[in-house]
């Protein structure tokens, strides 16, 4: 414990030193800009920004990498809160009580709660990234094939949870997520499926334009659409700040979302993702008043938010304890120690305690710098909603495309948002949800790559899945959750879902 | 009056600067672009970076690096493979070049790229692959793992990157050449495969040295052969496949600039000139040095002789594995 305490006063000299001071800083904002620029998300700028952190010194880069990681996190929210688009696939769930929110001039509060949501969550994680890294690297390399499948089914059922509205429906959008999911080269041999000659579908449907698309532009469509603009939102000074009841409703799902997030995100892979849609799942289930989501529940903004950026620490616990590349964003930040000549390995703690300590550190502090810059933003990203419609939906629609265009250079991801936007608008005057489309596609190519490994792990045998203890245990607890499930059935005690389906019918007859 | 001759004169040197275009603008007086077509932090890209870097100072033009990403590897050779033959399109890639067009015939289906579509213009580096098993394992040398395979065909996994990638194609040149079978088990890239074996999950798994040199020195994976026609600098202990007797068994991740076929002789000469000059560069070698991957440079026939018997090889790797039918 003191040599620990000793180790972060060293990582506090690197940390607070000006120049370090500085880059995190710059990280930041840059990571907040990337956060808030539609569809842009931490692996696009990262990657993008990766070629000019190459003439600094290893640590400083590193610094300046980690702040545009966390910082894009935060910012991720901005959009989604305000104008219902997500900034990355991980604030997809922000989307719909986040924007709910904002529908009833609670914008200033959603941001709030996201912004201190994010700031403990992002705390909380780098304590638990210090002290637990080592022990709990080796755990999260347990994680093979079938524990990541087993995991995977969890999320799934997770679908379950995600509409408010007939659970037909939700798992016929679910369905149409898994399918669209299935596009791109089939991982084990080689195959392109439903590709048609496009080369750029091989690499299958990105979630980000699908989210952008569905979410995004489906609203621009929507609102385009009605008789009447909708009244523009001329939110003041007090309504900008949550109210005690919502701090309240925020505390518990803030807490949960660290722990969760913190937990899914140390599992190698892109299981950060999931974080935030267990969270909002979670949340809905702990919920007294389940019916409030989707109509501005805080605690659907407050989990998710939480969890997606404890998972951003979680996803730093490999790649710094053992020099594991244990997902996309780790790797690029591997290859940017390499650049430096710093190997990255077990010995890294030992052999680089500076770049190490003043990391962890520096994450301390980038979190601070995050919650200085985030909260007074709140003001001036709220007056963006006083902009008028014809100016502020068709330049969110420029930034949409242009978002959208710089991930990959790809014009075919441009389309695939604009069609998705187009389906989208469809599919809400029907009367579906979009989420779960969203999620199908998030899950399905890791699903099936998932199965299959450890299919050719077994050579077929099934029986892998319970033969280890992590994917058992994964699957026994899907199997409770299956079962209480269907308890109403049984017990014809009726859940929330009926209640409100009544409640709806109600209002039809009147 | 003046008017007309004010026109004349403006039409004049319009043509004259149309004509000096025309017949031969020196080369490059625009700025040149490298395609790189695997994301930011791969082996293509942190190889790119440098000997832009390096070409820029002997062209005294500036030189960039452009990500094209997608389908691994196909969309930005693609691109390239149909960019105008002008010197000013360029690509760096990886062996996998001659592995896509090849899995493409396998499957019947129309190519993405042919390897004709490009004029090789040099070699910059090979790195052998190299094999390596966990620690715990009990094999202790190249030819215990082998006779281990042989004893129970299909029972020990190894990770790649991917079907048909490269660290797939390695593992598959071995195979061959020892008469063994191993259980593949295909990953998402590099990164994961690496994962996989450092959590126990697979076997054994052929790689790059750098990645694995510092796993290798904290005692968490063993090295057992390489690839190579000559030992790794880093693991002068670890023999090659060649001098165990497996002399098929020879595999080289390596990166190469190309050009799109019909790019004009002096253009193609004035670039194999300026590469030349730019991976003797102090910053270079040192850029390469960090990254632990040794500069071995070919130009011209030579170049052309490697790329062509390591197309051969990979080719014929593709063609042993075939179409990989679903259980």
């Amino acid at each position: 414990m003191t040599e620990t305490l000793h180790n972060l006063v060293l990582g506090f000299s690197v940390a607070l030193s000006p120049p370090i001071l500085l880059y995190a800083f710059v990280g930041c904002v840059v990571g907040t800009l990337v956060g808030v620029l539609p569809g842009v998300g931490p692996l696009a700028g990262i990657s993008l920004l990766l070629p000019a952190t190459f003439g600094l010194d290893a640590t400083r880069a590193i610094v300046m990498l980690a702040g545009i990681y966390y910082g894009a996190m935060y910012g991720g929210s901005t959009t989604s809160i305000l104008m219902r688009i997500p900034g990355e696939a991980a604030s997809v769930m922000t989307c719909i009580d986040g924007y709910a929110m904002a529908r009833k001039g609670r914008a200033g509060a959603a941001l709030a709660i996201a912004a201190v949501g994010s700031y403990v969550a992002g705390t909380v994680s780098v304590v638990a990234l210090m002290l637990l890294a080592p022990p709990l690297a080796s755990f999260a390399l347990r994680f093979g094939p079938p524990e990541y499948f087993a995991l995977l089914v969890l999320g799934l059922l997770v679908l379950a949870y995600m509409s408010s509205g007939s659970m037909l429906r939700a798992l016929a959008m679910a369905t149409l997520g898994l399918l669209l999911g299935m596009i791109g080269i089939d991982q084990m041999t080689g195959y392109f499926r439903y590709s048609y000659g496009v080369v750029e579908l091989g690499d299958g449907i990105g979630v980000v334009p699908v989210a952008v698309g569905l979410f995004g532009l489906a609203e621009i469509l929507a609102t385009a659409g009605l008789p009447a603009p909708p009244p523009v939102l001329r939110p003041t000074l007090r309504e900008l700040l949550p109210t005690r009841q919502e701090w309240r409703d925020a505390a518990w799902p803030i807490g949960r979302g660290t722990v969760l997030g913190f937990l899914i995100g140390i599992v190698p892979g892109s299981a950060h993702i999931i974080a935030s849609f267990v969270s909002y799942a979670l949340e809905r289930k702990l919920s007294k008043r389940p019916e409030e989501f989707g109509q501005g529940a805080v605690a659907g903004v407050a989990g998710p938010e939480s969890a997606n950026n404890s998972a951003t620490s979680g996803a730093f616990v490999p790649m710094l304890a053992l020099g594991v590349p244990s997902g996309p964003i780790p790797a690029v930040m591997l290859a940017a120690m390499m650049v430096h000549g710093v190997s990255p390995g077990p010995l890294l703690i030992k052999q680089q305690p500076e770049l190490f300590w003043g990391f962890i550190a520096s994450m301390y502090v980038g979190n601070v710098v995050l919650l200085i810059l985030n909260l007074p933003l709140v003001g001036v990203f709220v007056n963006i909603l006083r902009v008028p419609y014809p100016i502020l939906y068709p330049s969110i629609l420029a930034f949409c495309i242009l978002g959208v265009y710089a991930v990959n250079g790809s014009v075919v991801d441009v389309w695939i948002m604009l069609l998705m936007g187009a389906f989208g608008y469809l599919l809400r005057k029907l009367g579906f949800e979009t989420a779960p489309i969203v999620l199908g596609v998030v899950l399905a190519p890791m699903i099936e790559m998932a199965l299959r490994q450890s299919l050719a792990m077994s050579d077929g045998q099934y029986a892998i899945f319970l033969e280890r203890p992590i994917s058992a245990t994964l699957l026994g607890v899907g199997l409770v959750l299956i079962t209480l499930g269907l308890k109403p059935l049984v017990t014809r005690s009726l859940d929330w879902r009926a209640r409100l389906a009544l409640a709806e019918k109600g209002d039809e007859h009147r | 009056m003046k008017l007309s001759r004010a026109f004349w004169l403006v039409s004049l040197m319009g043509l004259a600067a149309v004509a000096t275009v025309g017949a031969q603008e020196p080369y490059p007086s625009r700025p040149v672009t490298i395609v790189a077509p695997f994301p930011p932090g791969g082996v293509a890209d942190l190889t790119a970076r440098p000997v832009a870097a390096a070409m820029e100072k002997v062209l005294k033009n500036p030189v960039g690096v452009v990500n094209k990403t997608g389908a691994a590897g196909a969309v930005g050779m693609q691109f390239v493979a149909t960019s105008k033959p002008d010197g000013y399109t360029l690509l760096l890639a990886l062996s996998s070049i001659s592995i896509i067009p090849e899995a493409d015939k396998l499957f019947g289906r129309p190519p993405a790229f042919t390897v004709d579509q490009f004029a090789p213009i040099a070699l910059i580096s090979a790195d052998p692959t190299i094999l390596v098993v966990p620690a715990d394992k009990p094999w202790k040398t190249a030819a215990d793992f082998i006779a281990d395979a042989r004893k129970r065909p299909g029972q020990i996994s190894y990770s790649s990157s991917g079907v048909y990638g490269t660290l797939h194609m390695a593992m598959e040149l071995l195979s061959h050449a020892a008469s063994i079978k191993l259980r593949h088990v295909p990953y998402a890239g590099a990164g994961p495969a690496l994962t996989a074996i450092l959590g126990g999950h697979v076997d054994a798994l052929a790689s790059g040295p750098a990645v694995v040199l510092p796993h290798i020195k904290a005692g968490k994976l063993r090295a057992l052969a390489g690839w190579g026609d000559k030992r790794v600098a880093a693991l002068p202990e670890v023999p090659t496949f060649k001098e165990l007797g497996f002399t098929d068994a020879e595999f080289y991740i390596w990166a190469g600039v190309f050009a799109p076929r019909g790019t004009p002789e002096p253009v193609l000469a004035k670039l194999r000139e300026t590469l030349r000059v730019a991976v003797a560069d102090s910053d270079f070698k040192s850029a390469m040095d960090k990254l632990e991957t040794p500069i071995v440079f070919k130009q011209g026939a030579e170049f052309a002789a490697f790329f062509q018997a390591d197309a051969g090889r990979l080719a014929e790797g593709v063609r042993k594995v075939g179409r990989i039918e679903a259980k």
